[in-house]
């Protein structure tokens, strides 16, 4: 990453959420370090990565918040869905449970994130196939029935990681961009990040971090 | 920014010139050994001399051995050694709400144990662990189980065992740790918010640059409740902290984030991501690095 992290055009931040031991902070880390963990350790609250990856003709650094899976820290992770502009919503394909409990996810999300957010539903763990309990059809309907994207991947053999990362990251990029045609002054505005533990700054001085350079 | 300032200067001022190595062990010996007998004198005066034993504890070095601590943990906390419950037994698991969370995130926990250990024994750990808070959650069903406790536990255990182990625990449950084992994160999030006020006393510069970067206090939340056994990674320093908090305040674990929070922040190399930039940035223009750290 170095220096190169520093040159970007657009930051994304995107949320990744869903039950506990899913394989989310290993999806995160696939992602950005190219490492898995068999046992990483568990997440508590709220942490982050960031990589910055080319999407069209764009630097776009995604901004990937990671968060704790277990209920009684939703009240927490909750704050952080907000100014996201990408979620992946991520299931165990071999931990039935975990899917059951999508749509009270998705419900979370839209209560707390901007209605405009671009959802990818995810079946994590597809190497442990003999095992599967979700079978892909069924996933891939409720997705589409939802205006999700969906798709399947492993963290453990990398297989469609960056592919999700990069569907999700092109969604939201073409999206932007359509905005900024529309309302080429306004798109900073509407796609701001907004502050989850009160405003005590002015709007001149976010400003100073991005917008008038 | 590392110790505040210009480069350090090698060398400099030939009067506070350290003492040769040797001599330095020798001093350190010394001061360990007057530790050592204030410690025991203080466990076997009548009553035990806690107050000593707490200054001890909080003082360079902490309780040096785990031996010293298995006998001065419970003094700390007014545990009857002599009255200690039983090994908690496979029982608690049955039909216990948090048995499946407890497995799943004492089974992540593997980094906890010393390295080297053989898997089987580490397995027979961390099994023991699983019971361990299981029957704390069994005999209070008040408290209710965080990601996090299991951090500490683990602490407890590897230093004092399946019986002391369980003893401390619970006092700790029901004491220091009580209020993030609320049916809700809402106490928990109260007390995490005490830090900035802290750290505005601490460093101005700081706490402005934190509230500039809109960052929360979030990345602290694993600090304090784990007593910092999840992010550190060398179990000494585990245990020279957990010295220091068990004689302290239950809030000294968040005046503790205060102190350490400068030299992450302000230190050059890697870091978290603490800007938090409106978003799209211009493509242009850019001259000034966005969201740069504190000059």
């Amino acid at each position: 990453m170095g220096t190169a992290e520093e040159d970007y055009n657009f930051v994304f931040k995107v949320v990744l959420i869903g039950e506990s031991g899913v394989g989310k902070t290993n999806l995160l880390s696939r992602f950005t370090r190219n490492e898995f963990n068999h046992d990483s350790r568990t997440t508590i609250g709220v942490e982050f990565s960031t990589r910055t990856v080319m999407v069209g003709n764009a630097m776009v650094k995604a901004q990937i918040w990671d968060t704790a899976g277990l209920e009684r820290y939703r009240a927490i992770t909750s704050a952080y869905y907000r100014g996201a502009v990408g979620a992946l919503l991520v299931f165990d394909i071999t931990k039935h449970q975990t899917y059951d409990v999508v749509e009270r996810w998705l419900k979370e999300l839209y209560d707390h994130a901007e209605a405009t957010i671009i959802v990818m539903l995810v079946g994590n763990k597809t190497d442990l196939a003999q095992a599967r309990e979700v079978p892909t059809e069924e996933a891939k309907m409720f997705a589409e029935n939802n205006g999700l994207l969906f798709i399947e991947t492993s963290a453990l053999d990398s297989t469609n990681v960056e592919q999700a990362f990069e569907t999700i990251l092109r969604d939201i990029f073409s999206k932007v961009q359509k905005q900024q045609q529309r309302s080429p002054q306004d798109n900073a505005v509407s796609l701001s990040s907004e502050n989850p533990h009160g405003g005590s700054q002015t709007p001149e001085e976010k400003r100073a971090c991005c917008i008038s350079l | 920014m590392s110790g505040g300032g210009g480069p350090r200067q090698r060398g400099g001022g030939s009067a506070e010139r350290p003492p040769p190595g040797r001599r330095r062990e020798e001093l350190l010996g010394s001061k360990r050994k007057q530790k050592l007998l204030l410690i025991h004198q203080a466990l076997t005066s009548d009553p035990v001399a806690v107050e000593t034993l707490r200054g001890a504890a909080v003082s360079e070095g902490g309780l040096l051995t785990d031996e010293i601590r298995r006998k001065v943990w419970p003094k700390l906390l007014s545990v009857n050694v002599y009255n200690l419950p039983p090994k908690p037994g496979r029982a608690v698991r049955q039909n216990h709400k948090d048995y499946t969370q407890v497995q799943l995130d004492v089974s992540r926990s593997t980094r906890r144990f010393p390295q080297g250990m053989r898997a089987e024994q580490r397995q027979v750990l961390q099994e023991q662990l699983i019971d361990l808070i299981l029957n704390i959650l069994r005999a209070h069903p008040e408290l209710h189980y965080y990601q996090g406790y299991h951090d500490i536990a683990v602490t407890l255990l590897l230093v004092a065992g399946e019986r002391l182990g369980s003893a401390l625990l619970e006092k700790l449950s029901t004491h220091h740790l009580r209020d993030f084992m609320d049916p809700t994160m809402d106490s928990t999030k109260h007390i995490l918010n005490y830090l900035m006020p802290i750290l505005q006393r601490e460093s101005l510069r700081l706490h402005d640059f934190m509230l500039r970067a809109e960052v929360g206090t979030i990345f602290a939340l694993s600090w304090l409740i784990t007593w910092y056994g999840h992010v550190l990674t060398s179990f000494p320093h585990i245990l020279r902290l957990y010295d220091f908090f068990l004689a302290s305040h239950p809030l000294m674990p968040v005046y503790f984030a205060a102190v350490v929070r400068p030299t992450a922040v302000l230190s050059p190399g890697p870091q978290p991501p603490v800007e938090r930039c409106p978003q799209p940035r211009p493509a242009r223009g850019a001259e000034v690095s966005p969201c740069s750290p504190l000059p």
